[in-house]
């Protein structure tokens, strides 16, 4: 059987095709006709050809195969330090295999390097800072994916997730009235506390255009309320766009590029549309990655930048909590053991390290922050990254994953852990679910709000 | 034969080595590909040369980075061998008079005495990387036969130079053997793995750029290698 | 009256005296119920994955297992289920406190019935990834009265006929006044006005002497005169009372003692208060403490 029902190598871009796919419980009929998927070899060649330029081949060429990336991944701490968990040797029985066999790969070959591509690497892109030569694996391995992916062989929750992006240029099934709706729904919730609370929807010249991610909209809408309220404190001048507001990319852990573009453009054009001073988006790290990191080069715009100036929204909140426009009553700052997730996407991959770390002074009580060790751009992944969160095939090794994370927190002390992050959030929630150490997690916008100083203006009448 | 090492040879592999490093340098960075690459590297020229130059910079010093540092072992073993291996062919006194004479030109050179200890912590630390190679399962299961030639072929001119130094045995058969293997290195480099002498530096720059671009360069944050 | 319900279960025991009281509701008043059950809490990040809050296993939700689900509910409550009522069935997936106000957000109830705490606390697959209750956090935010039955003494129903009104001459006590004067002419039932004046300590900041007690006691009588007798008078029964001590534990006793079939009270502490119901505001303890049913008011 060359192409299945449910597994072949065409993206979904229909509602329909979503639903048929979900309707394939847990993926099993899709992930057993991806045992008879054939493999499209020339064209997987010709890719190779067109894409992988000098970087990627010399990185390939000149690894030395040293082994100092070993110790880097935390992937080979946590499994016993299998060396078959070596980043190099990963990515040198992967793609370098592929590149050297010109594309002639079996089914089971690539089933396996699906494998090693979603449960062995989360592109947390951490061996890249240890290698001498600066070869960096996560990069190649994201590069690996859209391979997989251009010949179907890619885990079920991301083939869905990259067709929901393509249908509604959100990570899950949530329409543009959908989410318009569920954010008046969740201010008009919460005007009578705020008094003034509204939601600005596609307004022009803002000083801010907020994006979010579509859980939020769909599981947890009190971060939308949480977000309106501090813009509302913090007295900004902000929108959000009725169309383009999915900050997130599922697509870019699927490694369907196509899809990636479609996303990104979508926000693309609402700040061209609305032409904000600046974008903000929500606590979340791949979102941020997606959109602001990567994105413009997907849209193929040369300077590497969005349209607008756009920046996380740690460095948005650290801005206010600096400046003043926010005020934390002092009485009610964390005063327990508390420590922090600094997140691939933005911390090492974007630099933001400052701004968490400033947000961490205003809002914890001087001597009770205790950071992870290593932390900052050295930090380990959450062990949930890069789509690893959200496969069931994979689930096992995902568990394992999180001891890492599991330990750090342990050796911190901490019952409190800070996570401005939606993966990072959610592999903590998982990893206290699973190993039970008795810890709490929190997005800043929650914490933040509890220990505002509330402008007289701006309080409820009694 | 030793005419035809020192003459023809000589020419053929300093010819080949000038020109493949030049032509790969010349590829890699014409290879290099703003979207594909995802890094802007021309749109911010600046912000480039300065990642770019911090990341070669902060590798080239022992200990200088989290990498380093967090692995001393074979930090050592690799300083101790790629120092020598840079140092010996360069600026040892014999290279020099030789060079002096075929190309008119010469180095400062070094102290004999030094230049011996550097060649033996070569030839030392050659044999630590292969020891690391059979011994560490996370370095043996990548190892292959090539990794032995690449590390054979590096080592050959100073076990050879060293025999010839020492005169064990027939010392111009040592020196002709010494100057054949010199020359089949300079012309695997451009060829082999061995081209890492020169695309470390390319490959650096590349990540350094990324890092300087992209990754937190332009919000003014250093990457703390 | 109760034209439309919204009676959230999590349809286990723990729901159990809830759910008796709205059987019985629906049944005397003719009221539609849609019985709504939150049949698992999201986990594996972005995935279709859920938790089942029965079997607290991983499952994907698809077409298939929402059906069986529903068919679950509707089998737990058949015997209820004999025709004298309109009623319908939804299920849904997500933290149980947004789903019921978004389900109530869809259908616009005339009140939302919801059981207490579901059983043993700590296991509950609900309580996962939520600060506060889903009971505080609905009462909050419900745009319609919310009748909560905790205990099971609460359930032993026979009809409305006793209301007590708790009050702290607020804004929004006057709208859950407003609430009770409806239900009380509409059922033709007595309405007991009651206010507690607290004097412990912590909220008074010294204690009090009995002079300043009895003293504040006239005041309040005079208050409620003023501010309900007027309405009060429509109703063929009514009392007014003051008593002092700590407030939830006199509306309980004051309720007991008048033997009350319902206490109808506002809801209006600002933020969710704690993950522990036993630190929650006043409208809390009582929820949890009264030996009848408890609508709480907040618009």
């Amino acid at each position: 059987m060359p192409e299945g029902k449910f597994c072949n190598k065409k993206p979904i871009d229909t509602a329909e095709g979503i639903n048929e796919l979900l309707s394939d419980t847990s993926g099993n009929n899709y992930y057993q006709e991806m045992k008879e998927l054939d493999i499209d070899s020339d064209l997987l060649w010709k890719t190779i050809q067109n894409t992988c330029k000098s970087r990627t081949k010399t990185w390939l060429e000149i690894c030395a195969h040293c082994g100092m990336c070993a110790e880097s991944c935390f992937l080979y701490q946590v499994n016993g330090r299998d060396p078959k968990q070596v980043p190099a040797y990963k990515i040198q029985s992967t793609l370098g295999e592929i590149i050297k066999r010109k594309g002639k790969v079996d089914n089971q070959f690539m089933r396996d390097t699906m494998e090693t591509a979603w449960s062995k690497c989360t592109c947390c892109n951490r061996c890249g800072t240890y290698c001498p030569h600066g070869i960096d694996t996560g990069i190649m391995f994201s590069y690996l994916r859209g391979l997989l992916y251009q010949q179907g062989f890619v885990p079920w929750e991301l083939k869905i997730g990259a067709g929901m992006h393509r249908v509604y240029r959100a990570q899950m099934d949530v329409t543009d009235e959908d989410f318009v709706d569920t954010f008046e729904w969740m201010v008009e919730e919460y005007e009578d506390d705020y008094p003034g609370l509204t939601v600005p929807v596609d307004v022009e010249n803002a000083d801010i255009m907020y994006t979010v991610n579509a859980r939020e909209v769909k599981h947890y809408p009190e971060d939308l309320a949480e977000a309106a309220i501090l813009f509302h404190m913090a007295g900004e001048n902000w929108t959000v766009p009725s169309k383009g507001w999915e900050q997130t990319s599922l697509a870019m852990f699927a490694g369907d590029w196509a899809a990636c573009k479609m996303q990104v453009e979508s926000v693309y054009e609402a700040m061209e549309r609305l032409k904000p001073a600046r974008m903000i988006g929500t606590e979340c790290g791949h979102a941020h990655r997606a959109t602001v990191i990567e994105g413009p080069y997907w849209a193929g715009r040369k300077n590497g930048q969005p349209p607008a100036e756009s920046i996380h929204y740690v460095e948005w909140l650290a801005e206010a909590l600096n400046t003043g426009k926010l005020k934390i009553d002092p009485s009610k700052r964390i005063k327990e053991l508390v420590t922090l997730q600094d997140s691939c996407n933005y911390i090492r991959n974007h630099g933001l390290k400052k701004a968490t770390r400033d947000i961490i002074k205003h809002i914890v009580e001087p001597g009770y922050f205790v950071e992870m060790s290593p932390n900052k751009e050295h930090n380990y992944c959450c062990g949930g990254g890069g789509g690893f969160n959200g496969i069931g095939l994979f689930r096992k090794q995902r568990n394992i994953a999180l001891l890492t994370k599991r330990d750090q927190i342990l050796a911190t002390g901490a019952k409190l852990v800070l996570a401005p992050c939606h993966n990072c959030w959610d592999a903590i929630r998982d990893l206290e679910e699973e190993y039970e150490i008795g810890i709490r997690w929190s997005f800043l916008k929650p914490i933040v709000i509890k220990m505002l100083v509330i402008p007289e203006h701006l309080k409820p009448e009694e | 034969m030793h005419d035809l090492l020192t003459g023809l040879f000589f020419w053929i592999a300093l010819g080949v080595f000038l020109i493949g490093v030049l032509a790969r340098l010349i590829m890699y960075f014409r290879g290099l590909s703003w979207q594909l690459d995802r890094v802007a590297y021309t749109s911010h020229p600046g912000a480039g040369f300065k990642g770019a130059v911090r990341s070669i910079y902060k590798w080239l010093i022992p200990f200088g980075t989290y990498g380093w540092r967090t692995q001393p072992f074979i930090t050592i073993v690799f300083f101790g061998f790629h120092i020598g291996a840079v140092l010996i062919p360069l600026f040892l006194l014999g290279h020099n008079l030789f060079l002096q004479e075929k190309l008119g030109i010469s180095f400062f050179t070094l102290n004999p005495c030094f230049a011996d200890i550097l060649t033996w912590t070569v030839v030392i630390s050659a044999f630590f990387l292969i020891l690391r190679r059979l011994v560490l399962p996370e370095v043996r299961i990548m190892t292959t036969l090539y990794d032995y030639f690449i590390l054979g072929v590096a080592i050959a001119p100073f076990v050879t130079g060293l025999f010839a130094r020492y005169q064990v045995g027939d010392y111009s058969f040592w020196l002709n053997m010494h100057i054949f293997c010199g020359e089949i290195l300079l012309i695997a480099i451009p060829f082999t793995k061995l081209s890492h002498v020169f695309l470390f530096f390319a490959s650096r720059a590349q990540l350094g750029m990324d890092f300087g671009i992209k990754r937190g360069g332009m919000k003014g944050t250093k990457m703390a290698w | 009256m109760f034209k439309k319900i919204l009676f959230a279960t999590s349809a286990t025991q723990a729901s159990d005296h809830a759910a008796r009281v709205a059987f019985n509701i629906a049944k005397n008043y003719q009221s539609s119920l849609n019985i709504f059950h939150v049949m698992g809490v999201p986990t594996r990040g972005y995935s279709q994955v859920v938790i089942d809050v029965k079997t607290k296993e991983e499952v994907a939700v698809d077409e298939d297992y929402t059906a069986w689900v529903t068919e679950e509910v509707r089998t737990y409550y058949e015997k209820h289920l004999d025709g004298s009522f309109e009623h319908t069935i939804d299920v849904a997936v997500g933290f149980p406190a947004r789903e019921i106000l978004r389900q109530a957000k869809t259908i616009k109830p005339d009140l939302i019935l919801i059981g207490g705490s579901t059983g043993d606390e700590d296991e509950s697959v609900y309580k996962k990834n939520s600060a506060g209750s889903t009971l505080q956090k609905v009462a909050k935010a419900a745009k319609c009265p919310v009748l909560v039955v905790n205990r099971p003494a609460a359930s032993f129903w026979g009809g409305l006929s006793n209301i007590v009104f708790g009050t702290d001459f607020s804004k929004t006590s006057d709208k859950a006044f407003d609430f009770a004067m409806k239900v009380a002419k509409a059922l033709d039932c007595e309405v007991n006005v009651f206010h507690a004046i607290d004097i412990t300590p912590l909220h008074t900041g010294k204690i009090l002497t009995q002079d300043e007690i009895e003293q504040q006691i006239r005041e309040s009588l005079r208050k409620i005169r003023a501010r309900y007798e007027p309405r009060l008078k429509e109703l063929k029964a009514y009392s007014m009372d003051v008593a002092e001590g700590i407030p939830y534990m006199e509306i309980v006793k004051y309720a007991r003692d008048n033997m009350a079939d319902l206490i109808i009270m506002a809801h209006h502490s600002r933020k969710v208060v704690s993950d522990d119901t036993r630190l929650g505001g006043n409208v809390e303890q009582v929820i949890v403490r009264a030996g009848c049913p408890v609508i709480s008011i907040n618009k």
